[in-house]
Protein backbone atom coordinates (compact mmCIF):
# COMPACT_ATOMS: atom_id res chain seq x y z
CA UNK A 1 0.00 0.00 0.00
CA UNK A 2 1.55 3.26 -1.25
CA UNK A 3 0.28 6.54 -0.09
CA UNK A 4 -0.99 7.93 -3.40
CA UNK A 5 -2.30 4.15 -4.54
CA UNK A 6 -5.47 5.28 -6.97
CA UNK A 7 -3.66 8.77 -7.43
CA UNK A 8 -3.19 10.68 -10.57
CA UNK A 9 -0.37 13.25 -10.74
CA UNK A 10 1.09 15.83 -13.32
CA UNK A 11 4.39 16.78 -12.74
CA UNK A 12 5.69 19.79 -15.22
CA UNK A 13 9.11 19.71 -16.16
CA UNK A 14 9.53 15.88 -14.54
CA UNK A 15 12.44 14.71 -16.70
CA UNK A 16 15.28 15.79 -15.07
CA UNK A 17 16.04 17.40 -11.26
CA UNK A 18 13.38 18.05 -8.77
CA UNK A 19 10.22 17.48 -11.06
CA UNK A 20 11.45 13.65 -12.11
CA UNK A 21 12.53 13.06 -7.98
CA UNK A 22 9.04 13.71 -7.09
CA UNK A 23 7.29 11.96 -10.26
CA UNK A 24 9.51 8.67 -9.29
CA UNK A 25 8.69 9.19 -5.09
CA UNK A 26 4.84 9.67 -6.23
CA UNK A 27 5.22 6.58 -8.60
CA UNK A 28 7.17 4.51 -5.50
CA UNK A 29 3.94 5.50 -3.62
CA UNK A 30 1.76 3.58 -6.08
CA UNK A 31 0.69 7.03 -8.53
CA UNK A 32 0.43 7.30 -12.26
CA UNK A 33 1.96 10.13 -13.13
CA UNK A 34 2.27 12.31 -16.53
CA UNK A 35 5.70 14.37 -16.99
CA UNK A 36 6.51 17.00 -19.35
CA UNK A 37 9.37 18.34 -20.85
CA UNK A 38 10.56 20.71 -23.95
CA UNK A 39 13.03 18.13 -25.40
CA UNK A 40 11.52 15.11 -26.80
CA UNK A 41 14.97 12.79 -25.98
CA UNK A 42 15.57 13.75 -22.52
CA UNK A 43 11.93 12.79 -22.13
CA UNK A 44 12.62 9.14 -24.13
CA UNK A 45 15.32 8.71 -21.68
CA UNK A 46 13.70 9.56 -18.90
CA UNK A 47 11.04 7.30 -19.62
CA UNK A 48 13.49 4.10 -20.26
CA UNK A 49 15.22 5.51 -17.23
CA UNK A 50 12.05 4.97 -14.51
CA UNK A 51 10.93 1.87 -16.76
CA UNK A 52 7.21 2.19 -15.41
CA UNK A 53 5.36 2.16 -18.65
CA UNK A 54 2.27 1.46 -17.63
CA UNK A 55 2.37 4.34 -15.11
CA UNK A 56 4.36 6.91 -16.74
CA UNK A 57 3.17 9.07 -19.79
CA UNK A 58 5.85 11.29 -20.90
CA UNK A 59 4.51 14.71 -23.25
CA UNK A 60 6.79 17.00 -24.84
CA UNK A 61 5.15 20.57 -23.79
CA UNK A 62 6.40 24.05 -22.90
CA UNK A 63 5.54 25.61 -19.55
CA UNK A 64 5.67 28.96 -21.92
CA UNK A 65 2.59 27.96 -24.00
CA UNK A 66 -0.87 27.77 -22.21
CA UNK A 67 -2.44 25.26 -24.58
CA UNK A 68 1.08 23.34 -23.77
CA UNK A 69 -0.07 23.44 -19.77
CA UNK A 70 -3.00 22.70 -20.41
CA UNK A 71 -2.77 19.78 -22.76
CA UNK A 72 -1.16 18.38 -19.76
CA UNK A 73 -3.70 18.24 -17.88
CA UNK A 74 -5.86 16.67 -20.54
CA UNK A 75 -3.24 14.39 -21.22
CA UNK A 76 -3.87 12.96 -17.45
CA UNK A 77 -7.41 12.67 -17.92
CA UNK A 78 -7.58 11.01 -21.33
CA UNK A 79 -4.70 8.54 -20.01
CA UNK A 80 -5.78 7.77 -16.76
CA UNK A 81 -9.22 8.52 -16.34
CA UNK A 82 -8.78 12.27 -14.05
CA UNK A 83 -6.12 14.23 -12.16
CA UNK A 84 -5.62 14.51 -8.81
CA UNK A 85 -2.36 16.06 -8.43
CA UNK A 86 -0.76 18.93 -9.80
CA UNK A 87 3.03 19.54 -9.06
CA UNK A 88 4.33 22.92 -11.09
CA UNK A 89 7.52 22.13 -10.87
CA UNK A 90 8.34 23.88 -14.56
CA UNK A 91 10.30 27.46 -14.06
CA UNK A 92 13.40 29.46 -14.44
CA UNK A 93 14.61 32.78 -15.25
CA UNK A 94 17.89 33.87 -17.68
CA UNK A 95 19.28 36.89 -18.60
CA UNK A 96 19.92 37.58 -15.72
CA UNK A 97 20.90 41.57 -14.66
CA UNK A 98 20.52 43.98 -12.01
CA UNK A 99 17.24 45.79 -11.64
CA UNK A 100 19.22 49.01 -13.33
CA UNK A 101 20.38 47.26 -16.40
CA UNK A 102 17.50 44.54 -16.69
CA UNK A 103 16.05 43.75 -19.83
CA UNK A 104 12.09 43.78 -20.48
CA UNK A 105 12.52 40.54 -22.07
CA UNK A 106 14.25 38.87 -19.47
CA UNK A 107 11.57 39.98 -16.61
CA UNK A 108 9.10 38.40 -19.09
CA UNK A 109 10.93 35.18 -19.24
CA UNK A 110 11.18 34.44 -15.71
CA UNK A 111 7.41 35.64 -15.02
CA UNK A 112 5.73 33.07 -18.63
CA UNK A 113 8.00 30.07 -16.93
CA UNK A 114 7.53 30.22 -13.40
CA UNK A 115 4.37 32.66 -12.84
CA UNK A 116 2.07 32.07 -16.37
CA UNK A 117 2.98 28.53 -16.67
CA UNK A 118 1.76 27.60 -12.98
CA UNK A 119 -1.46 29.89 -13.22
CA UNK A 120 -2.37 28.01 -17.07
CA UNK A 121 -1.71 24.58 -15.13
CA UNK A 122 -3.69 25.54 -12.28
CA UNK A 123 -6.43 27.21 -13.74
CA UNK A 124 -7.08 24.07 -15.79
CA UNK A 125 -6.68 21.79 -13.14
CA UNK A 126 -8.58 22.85 -10.58
CA UNK A 127 -11.81 22.85 -12.32
CA UNK A 128 -11.78 19.36 -12.61
CA UNK A 129 -10.35 18.84 -8.98
CA UNK A 130 -13.87 21.30 -7.70
CA UNK A 131 -15.89 18.68 -9.52
CA UNK A 132 -14.44 15.39 -7.59
CA UNK A 133 -13.79 17.25 -4.83
CA UNK A 134 -10.65 16.25 -3.91
CA UNK A 135 -7.16 17.92 -5.16
CA UNK A 136 -3.34 18.69 -4.86
CA UNK A 137 -2.01 21.85 -6.09
CA UNK A 138 2.22 21.79 -5.19
CA UNK A 139 4.32 24.89 -6.77
CA UNK A 140 7.51 24.35 -6.47
CA UNK A 141 8.51 27.84 -5.57
CA UNK A 142 12.20 28.78 -3.91
CA UNK A 143 13.94 30.14 -0.86
CA UNK A 144 13.70 33.01 -3.48
CA UNK A 145 10.14 33.25 -3.50
CA UNK A 146 10.42 34.46 0.55
CA UNK A 147 13.70 36.33 0.03
CA UNK A 148 15.54 38.37 -2.47
CA UNK A 149 18.95 38.40 -3.46
CA UNK A 150 20.64 41.32 -5.93
CA UNK A 151 21.04 40.15 -9.49
CA UNK A 152 18.68 37.65 -9.58
CA UNK A 153 15.34 39.49 -9.63
CA UNK A 154 13.36 38.27 -12.38
CA UNK A 155 13.25 35.15 -10.37
CA UNK A 156 12.75 36.50 -7.22
CA UNK A 157 10.30 38.21 -8.68
CA UNK A 158 8.41 35.29 -9.89
CA UNK A 159 8.88 33.06 -7.39
CA UNK A 160 7.38 35.44 -4.63
CA UNK A 161 4.57 36.14 -6.90
CA UNK A 162 3.90 31.82 -7.06
CA UNK A 163 3.49 32.31 -3.35
CA UNK A 164 1.15 34.88 -3.42
CA UNK A 165 -0.77 32.49 -6.12
CA UNK A 166 -0.52 30.04 -3.97
CA UNK A 167 -2.16 32.05 -0.63
CA UNK A 168 -4.79 32.81 -2.66
CA UNK A 169 -5.56 30.23 -4.16
CA UNK A 170 -5.89 28.14 -1.54
CA UNK A 171 -8.57 30.62 0.22
CA UNK A 172 -10.70 30.21 -2.89
CA UNK A 173 -10.74 26.48 -3.12
CA UNK A 174 -10.14 25.12 0.40
CA UNK A 175 -13.78 24.44 1.44
CA UNK A 176 -13.95 21.96 -1.44
CA UNK A 177 -11.14 19.65 -0.70
CA UNK A 178 -8.21 21.05 -2.54
CA UNK A 179 -5.09 22.06 -1.31
CA UNK A 180 -2.42 25.10 -2.65
CA UNK A 181 0.56 24.76 -1.31
CA UNK A 182 4.58 25.90 -2.45
CA UNK A 183 7.61 24.05 -1.54
CA UNK A 184 10.78 26.82 -1.38
CA UNK A 185 13.81 24.57 -1.38
CA UNK A 186 16.98 25.81 -0.86
CA UNK A 187 19.91 25.71 -3.64
CA UNK A 188 19.91 21.93 -5.40
CA UNK A 189 22.66 20.93 -7.19
CA UNK A 190 20.23 20.16 -10.77
CA UNK A 191 21.30 19.65 -14.14
CA UNK A 192 19.64 22.72 -14.70
CA UNK A 193 21.45 24.51 -12.01
CA UNK A 194 24.19 23.66 -13.14
CA UNK A 195 23.43 25.06 -16.64
CA UNK A 196 21.90 28.43 -15.44
CA UNK A 197 23.69 28.67 -12.27
CA UNK A 198 27.70 30.43 -14.21
CA UNK A 199 25.70 33.02 -15.57
CA UNK A 200 23.40 33.48 -12.60
CA UNK A 201 26.46 34.02 -10.50
CA UNK A 202 28.38 36.23 -13.10
CA UNK A 203 25.17 38.74 -12.56
CA UNK A 204 25.67 38.51 -9.02
CA UNK A 205 29.55 39.06 -9.18
CA UNK A 206 30.43 35.98 -8.03
CA UNK A 207 32.11 32.49 -9.35
CA UNK A 208 29.21 29.32 -9.45
CA UNK A 209 31.60 27.31 -7.33
CA UNK A 210 31.16 30.35 -4.67
CA UNK A 211 27.64 31.00 -5.31
CA UNK A 212 26.66 27.09 -4.35
CA UNK A 213 29.07 27.83 -0.85
CA UNK A 214 27.17 31.00 -0.36
CA UNK A 215 23.94 29.36 -0.70
CA UNK A 216 25.20 26.31 1.17
CA UNK A 217 26.81 28.97 4.47
CA UNK A 218 23.44 30.65 4.78
CA UNK A 219 21.84 27.14 6.00
CA UNK A 220 22.04 25.81 9.46
CA UNK A 221 23.48 22.78 8.20
CA UNK A 222 26.07 24.19 5.89
CA UNK A 223 25.63 22.22 3.09
CA UNK A 224 22.59 22.38 -0.36
CA UNK A 225 19.65 20.76 -0.44
CA UNK A 226 19.16 17.26 -2.05
CA UNK A 227 16.42 16.26 -4.54
CA UNK A 228 15.07 13.61 -2.74
CA UNK A 229 14.36 16.02 0.72
CA UNK A 230 11.65 17.67 -2.11
CA UNK A 231 10.36 14.84 -2.86
CA UNK A 232 9.49 13.78 0.66
CA UNK A 233 7.65 16.94 1.03
CA UNK A 234 5.70 16.55 -1.91
CA UNK A 235 4.46 13.38 -1.06
CA UNK A 236 3.55 14.36 2.06
CA UNK A 237 1.32 17.42 0.51
CA UNK A 238 -0.32 14.84 -1.67
CA UNK A 239 -1.20 12.47 0.76
CA UNK A 240 -4.28 12.16 2.55
CA UNK A 241 -3.14 13.61 5.84
CA UNK A 242 -1.35 16.48 3.79
CA UNK A 243 -5.09 17.60 3.54
CA UNK A 244 -4.46 19.58 6.58
CA UNK A 245 -2.21 21.75 4.92
CA UNK A 246 -2.97 24.33 2.60
CA UNK A 247 -2.03 28.15 1.53
CA UNK A 248 1.44 26.82 3.51
CA UNK A 249 4.90 28.37 1.96
CA UNK A 250 7.07 25.11 2.98
CA UNK A 251 10.87 25.65 3.32
CA UNK A 252 13.15 23.01 2.66
CA UNK A 253 16.41 25.22 2.84
CA UNK A 254 18.32 23.95 6.02
CA UNK A 255 17.18 26.83 8.28
CA UNK A 256 17.98 29.50 5.49
CA UNK A 257 14.43 31.39 5.06
CA UNK A 258 13.83 33.60 8.13
CA UNK A 259 10.42 32.51 8.22
CA UNK B 1 10.94 -0.72 6.13
CA UNK B 2 9.22 1.00 8.06
CA UNK B 3 10.63 4.83 8.33
CA UNK B 4 11.75 4.90 11.46
CA UNK B 5 13.24 1.56 12.12
CA UNK B 6 15.18 1.24 15.08
CA UNK B 7 14.37 5.17 15.67
CA UNK B 8 14.02 5.63 19.50
CA UNK B 9 11.74 8.58 20.20
CA UNK B 10 10.92 10.48 23.75
CA UNK B 11 7.43 12.58 23.69
CA UNK B 12 5.98 14.76 26.15
CA UNK B 13 2.66 14.95 26.57
CA UNK B 14 2.38 11.36 24.57
CA UNK B 15 -0.67 9.93 26.33
CA UNK B 16 -3.34 11.63 24.29
CA UNK B 17 -4.17 13.53 21.19
CA UNK B 18 -1.41 14.72 19.15
CA UNK B 19 1.55 13.24 21.34
CA UNK B 20 -0.43 10.06 21.13
CA UNK B 21 -0.90 10.06 17.23
CA UNK B 22 3.02 10.62 17.12
CA UNK B 23 3.82 7.79 19.26
CA UNK B 24 1.68 5.69 17.19
CA UNK B 25 2.75 6.63 13.62
CA UNK B 26 6.33 6.38 14.87
CA UNK B 27 5.64 2.81 16.31
CA UNK B 28 4.08 2.02 13.04
CA UNK B 29 7.02 3.26 11.09
CA UNK B 30 9.21 0.64 13.15
CA UNK B 31 10.18 2.90 16.05
CA UNK B 32 10.38 2.61 19.85
CA UNK B 33 8.79 5.44 21.85
CA UNK B 34 8.56 6.20 25.55
CA UNK B 35 5.42 8.06 26.07
CA UNK B 36 4.99 10.83 29.06
CA UNK B 37 2.26 12.09 31.00
CA UNK B 38 1.24 13.53 34.30
CA UNK B 39 -1.28 10.38 34.86
CA UNK B 40 0.02 7.07 35.41
CA UNK B 41 -3.64 5.65 35.11
CA UNK B 42 -3.35 7.35 31.94
CA UNK B 43 -0.34 5.92 31.21
CA UNK B 44 -1.34 2.59 31.51
CA UNK B 45 -4.34 3.08 29.39
CA UNK B 46 -2.27 4.44 26.73
CA UNK B 47 -0.06 1.32 26.56
CA UNK B 48 -2.55 -0.92 26.99
CA UNK B 49 -4.39 0.98 23.98
CA UNK B 50 -1.78 1.34 21.57
CA UNK B 51 -0.73 -2.25 22.25
CA UNK B 52 2.31 -1.73 20.96
CA UNK B 53 4.67 -4.50 23.46
CA UNK B 54 8.00 -3.73 23.72
CA UNK B 55 8.08 -1.15 21.73
CA UNK B 56 6.52 1.52 23.94
CA UNK B 57 7.24 2.70 27.73
CA UNK B 58 5.58 5.25 29.67
CA UNK B 59 7.39 7.47 32.01
CA UNK B 60 5.30 9.76 34.63
CA UNK B 61 5.69 13.30 35.42
CA UNK B 62 4.64 16.85 35.22
CA UNK B 63 6.36 18.70 32.29
CA UNK B 64 6.49 21.97 34.89
CA UNK B 65 9.11 20.15 36.71
CA UNK B 66 12.61 20.21 35.21
CA UNK B 67 13.44 17.34 36.97
CA UNK B 68 10.23 15.37 34.94
CA UNK B 69 11.53 16.16 31.41
CA UNK B 70 15.48 16.01 32.01
CA UNK B 71 14.48 12.46 33.49
CA UNK B 72 12.24 11.10 31.10
CA UNK B 73 15.33 11.94 28.40
CA UNK B 74 17.53 9.95 30.11
CA UNK B 75 14.89 7.09 30.86
CA UNK B 76 14.82 6.65 27.09
CA UNK B 77 18.56 6.45 27.04
CA UNK B 78 18.53 3.95 30.14
CA UNK B 79 15.54 1.93 28.54
CA UNK B 80 15.60 1.98 24.83
CA UNK B 81 19.57 2.82 24.61
CA UNK B 82 19.71 5.76 22.53
CA UNK B 83 17.43 8.60 21.69
CA UNK B 84 17.37 9.73 18.58
CA UNK B 85 13.95 11.85 18.56
CA UNK B 86 12.97 14.12 21.35
CA UNK B 87 8.95 15.71 20.99
CA UNK B 88 8.51 18.24 23.47
CA UNK B 89 5.25 18.19 22.60
CA UNK B 90 3.09 18.90 25.95
CA UNK B 91 1.54 22.52 26.58
CA UNK B 92 -1.78 24.47 27.21
CA UNK B 93 -3.09 26.96 29.35
CA UNK B 94 -4.57 26.69 32.45
CA UNK B 95 -6.83 29.61 32.99
CA UNK B 96 -7.15 31.58 30.39
CA UNK B 97 -7.32 35.74 30.64
CA UNK B 98 -6.44 39.14 29.06
CA UNK B 99 -3.56 40.28 30.17
CA UNK B 100 -5.31 43.35 32.56
CA UNK B 101 -6.80 40.35 34.68
CA UNK B 102 -3.87 37.53 34.01
CA UNK B 103 -2.44 36.09 37.20
CA UNK B 104 1.67 35.99 38.02
CA UNK B 105 1.01 32.04 38.85
CA UNK B 106 -1.08 31.19 35.25
CA UNK B 107 1.83 33.20 33.51
CA UNK B 108 4.84 30.91 35.35
CA UNK B 109 2.71 27.58 34.73
CA UNK B 110 2.31 28.33 31.15
CA UNK B 111 5.91 29.81 30.56
CA UNK B 112 6.78 26.12 32.91
CA UNK B 113 4.58 24.31 30.65
CA UNK B 114 5.38 25.30 27.29
CA UNK B 115 8.69 27.15 27.22
CA UNK B 116 10.85 25.86 29.93
CA UNK B 117 9.92 22.05 29.39
CA UNK B 118 10.96 22.62 25.69
CA UNK B 119 14.26 24.67 27.18
CA UNK B 120 15.02 21.92 29.78
CA UNK B 121 14.62 18.79 27.05
CA UNK B 122 16.05 20.61 24.15
CA UNK B 123 19.05 21.05 26.19
CA UNK B 124 19.26 17.65 27.78
CA UNK B 125 18.34 15.71 24.39
CA UNK B 126 21.42 18.06 22.63
CA UNK B 127 23.61 16.63 25.20
CA UNK B 128 22.85 13.26 24.08
CA UNK B 129 22.68 13.92 20.45
CA UNK B 130 25.82 16.27 19.85
CA UNK B 131 28.59 13.54 20.73
CA UNK B 132 26.52 11.12 18.52
CA UNK B 133 26.22 13.79 15.38
CA UNK B 134 22.51 12.65 14.39
CA UNK B 135 19.12 13.62 15.94
CA UNK B 136 15.43 15.00 15.49
CA UNK B 137 14.23 17.57 18.01
CA UNK B 138 10.77 18.37 16.97
CA UNK B 139 8.29 20.86 19.23
CA UNK B 140 5.10 21.05 19.42
CA UNK B 141 4.11 24.94 18.63
CA UNK B 142 0.79 26.04 17.58
CA UNK B 143 -0.38 28.88 15.24
CA UNK B 144 -0.48 31.20 18.00
CA UNK B 145 3.34 30.69 17.43
CA UNK B 146 2.52 33.26 14.44
CA UNK B 147 -0.79 34.87 15.66
CA UNK B 148 -2.41 36.20 18.85
CA UNK B 149 -5.51 35.79 20.05
CA UNK B 150 -7.13 37.58 22.89
CA UNK B 151 -7.41 35.61 25.94
CA UNK B 152 -4.41 33.46 25.34
CA UNK B 153 -1.42 35.95 25.79
CA UNK B 154 0.53 33.56 27.90
CA UNK B 155 0.22 30.76 25.26
CA UNK B 156 0.48 33.19 22.14
CA UNK B 157 3.89 34.85 24.22
CA UNK B 158 5.66 31.27 25.16
CA UNK B 159 4.91 29.72 21.53
CA UNK B 160 6.13 33.06 20.36
CA UNK B 161 8.77 31.97 22.45
CA UNK B 162 9.13 28.56 21.62
CA UNK B 163 9.68 29.20 17.64
CA UNK B 164 12.77 31.90 18.43
CA UNK B 165 14.53 28.89 20.67
CA UNK B 166 14.03 26.39 17.83
CA UNK B 167 15.25 28.57 15.14
CA UNK B 168 18.82 29.43 17.22
CA UNK B 169 19.09 25.74 18.16
CA UNK B 170 18.71 24.67 14.58
CA UNK B 171 21.57 26.98 13.08
CA UNK B 172 23.65 25.71 16.76
CA UNK B 173 23.69 22.47 15.81
CA UNK B 174 22.78 22.48 11.93
CA UNK B 175 25.96 21.19 11.24
CA UNK B 176 25.97 17.95 13.02
CA UNK B 177 23.26 15.98 11.86
CA UNK B 178 20.65 17.41 14.05
CA UNK B 179 17.56 19.34 12.56
CA UNK B 180 15.42 21.47 15.07
CA UNK B 181 11.52 22.49 13.86
CA UNK B 182 8.72 23.38 15.09
CA UNK B 183 5.05 21.79 14.10
CA UNK B 184 1.93 24.34 14.19
CA UNK B 185 -1.20 23.25 14.21
CA UNK B 186 -4.33 25.04 14.21
CA UNK B 187 -6.69 24.10 16.39
CA UNK B 188 -7.34 20.27 16.74
CA UNK B 189 -10.22 19.26 19.20
CA UNK B 190 -7.94 17.25 21.60
CA UNK B 191 -9.43 16.80 25.48
CA UNK B 192 -7.17 19.83 26.31
CA UNK B 193 -9.00 21.79 24.02
CA UNK B 194 -12.44 20.07 25.01
CA UNK B 195 -11.31 20.67 28.60
CA UNK B 196 -10.25 24.33 28.21
CA UNK B 197 -12.31 25.62 25.41
CA UNK B 198 -15.89 26.36 26.96
CA UNK B 199 -14.03 29.15 29.31
CA UNK B 200 -12.19 30.06 26.36
CA UNK B 201 -15.26 30.90 24.34
CA UNK B 202 -16.73 32.41 27.08
CA UNK B 203 -14.03 34.94 27.74
CA UNK B 204 -13.52 35.60 24.08
CA UNK B 205 -17.47 36.55 23.95
CA UNK B 206 -18.45 33.64 21.86
CA UNK B 207 -21.63 32.61 23.47
CA UNK B 208 -20.56 29.13 22.69
CA UNK B 209 -17.91 26.48 22.62
CA UNK B 210 -18.80 25.64 19.39
CA UNK B 211 -18.76 29.27 18.23
CA UNK B 212 -15.08 28.58 19.71
CA UNK B 213 -14.47 26.31 17.33
CA UNK B 214 -16.34 27.30 13.98
CA UNK B 215 -14.27 30.96 14.35
CA UNK B 216 -11.10 28.90 14.02
CA UNK B 217 -12.44 26.65 11.51
CA UNK B 218 -13.18 29.80 9.59
CA UNK B 219 -10.25 31.09 9.55
CA UNK B 220 -8.67 28.43 7.44
CA UNK B 221 -8.61 28.20 4.48
CA UNK B 222 -10.09 24.73 4.19
CA UNK B 223 -12.88 25.27 6.46
CA UNK B 224 -11.90 22.75 9.16
CA UNK B 225 -10.26 21.72 12.11
CA UNK B 226 -7.16 20.12 11.44
CA UNK B 227 -6.61 16.42 12.93
CA UNK B 228 -3.98 14.52 14.88
CA UNK B 229 -3.52 12.40 12.16
CA UNK B 230 -1.98 15.00 10.39
CA UNK B 231 0.20 16.79 12.39
CA UNK B 232 1.69 12.89 13.01
CA UNK B 233 2.63 12.55 9.14
CA UNK B 234 4.36 15.54 9.29
CA UNK B 235 6.24 14.43 12.23
CA UNK B 236 7.15 11.51 10.91
CA UNK B 237 8.83 13.45 7.89
CA UNK B 238 10.67 15.40 10.05
CA UNK B 239 12.06 12.47 11.72
CA UNK B 240 12.90 10.52 9.07
CA UNK B 241 15.94 10.35 7.21
CA UNK B 242 13.75 12.60 4.38
CA UNK B 243 14.08 15.26 6.52
CA UNK B 244 17.30 15.80 7.33
CA UNK B 245 17.58 18.89 4.94
CA UNK B 246 14.95 20.66 7.11
CA UNK B 247 16.23 22.52 10.29
CA UNK B 248 14.66 25.83 12.11
CA UNK B 249 11.52 25.32 10.23
CA UNK B 250 8.01 26.54 10.97
CA UNK B 251 6.14 23.45 9.73
CA UNK B 252 2.63 24.68 9.57
CA UNK B 253 -0.70 22.26 9.66
CA UNK B 254 -2.98 24.78 10.10
CA UNK B 255 -5.26 24.28 6.76
CA UNK B 256 -3.79 28.26 5.90
CA UNK B 257 -4.57 30.19 8.57
CA UNK B 258 -1.84 32.08 8.90
CA UNK B 259 -0.51 34.49 6.40
CA UNK B 260 3.09 33.58 6.50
Amino acid sequence: MGDLDGRVAVVTGGSRGIGRAIAEAFLDEGAKVVITGTNAEKGAQALAEIDRADDVTFLQADAMKREDCEAAIDTAISTYGKIDVLVNNAGGADNHAPVAELTDEAMDLALKWCLWSTFWSSRHAVKPMLEQGWGRIINVSSVEGKVGKPGISTYVTAKHAVNGLTKSMAQEVGAAGVTVNALCPGVIETDITREVGPAAAESMGITYEELIQHFAQEAATKRVMELEDVAAVAVLLASEPGGGISGSLISIDGGTAPY
Amino acid sequence: MGKLEGKVACITGGTRSIGRAMAEAFVAEGGKVVVNGRSEEKGREALAEMDAGDAVAFYAGDVTDQATVEGLIDFTVDHFGALDICCLNSGGVKLTAPVAQMTDEEWQLELDWNLNHVFWGMRKALQHMIPNEAGRILVTSSVEGKLGKPGIPGYAATKHAVNGLVKSAAHEVGTLGITVNSILPGLIETDIVRETGPASAEMMGLGSYEALLDVFAQEAAIKRMNTVEEVAAVAVLLASDAGRNMTGCMFPVDGGTMPY
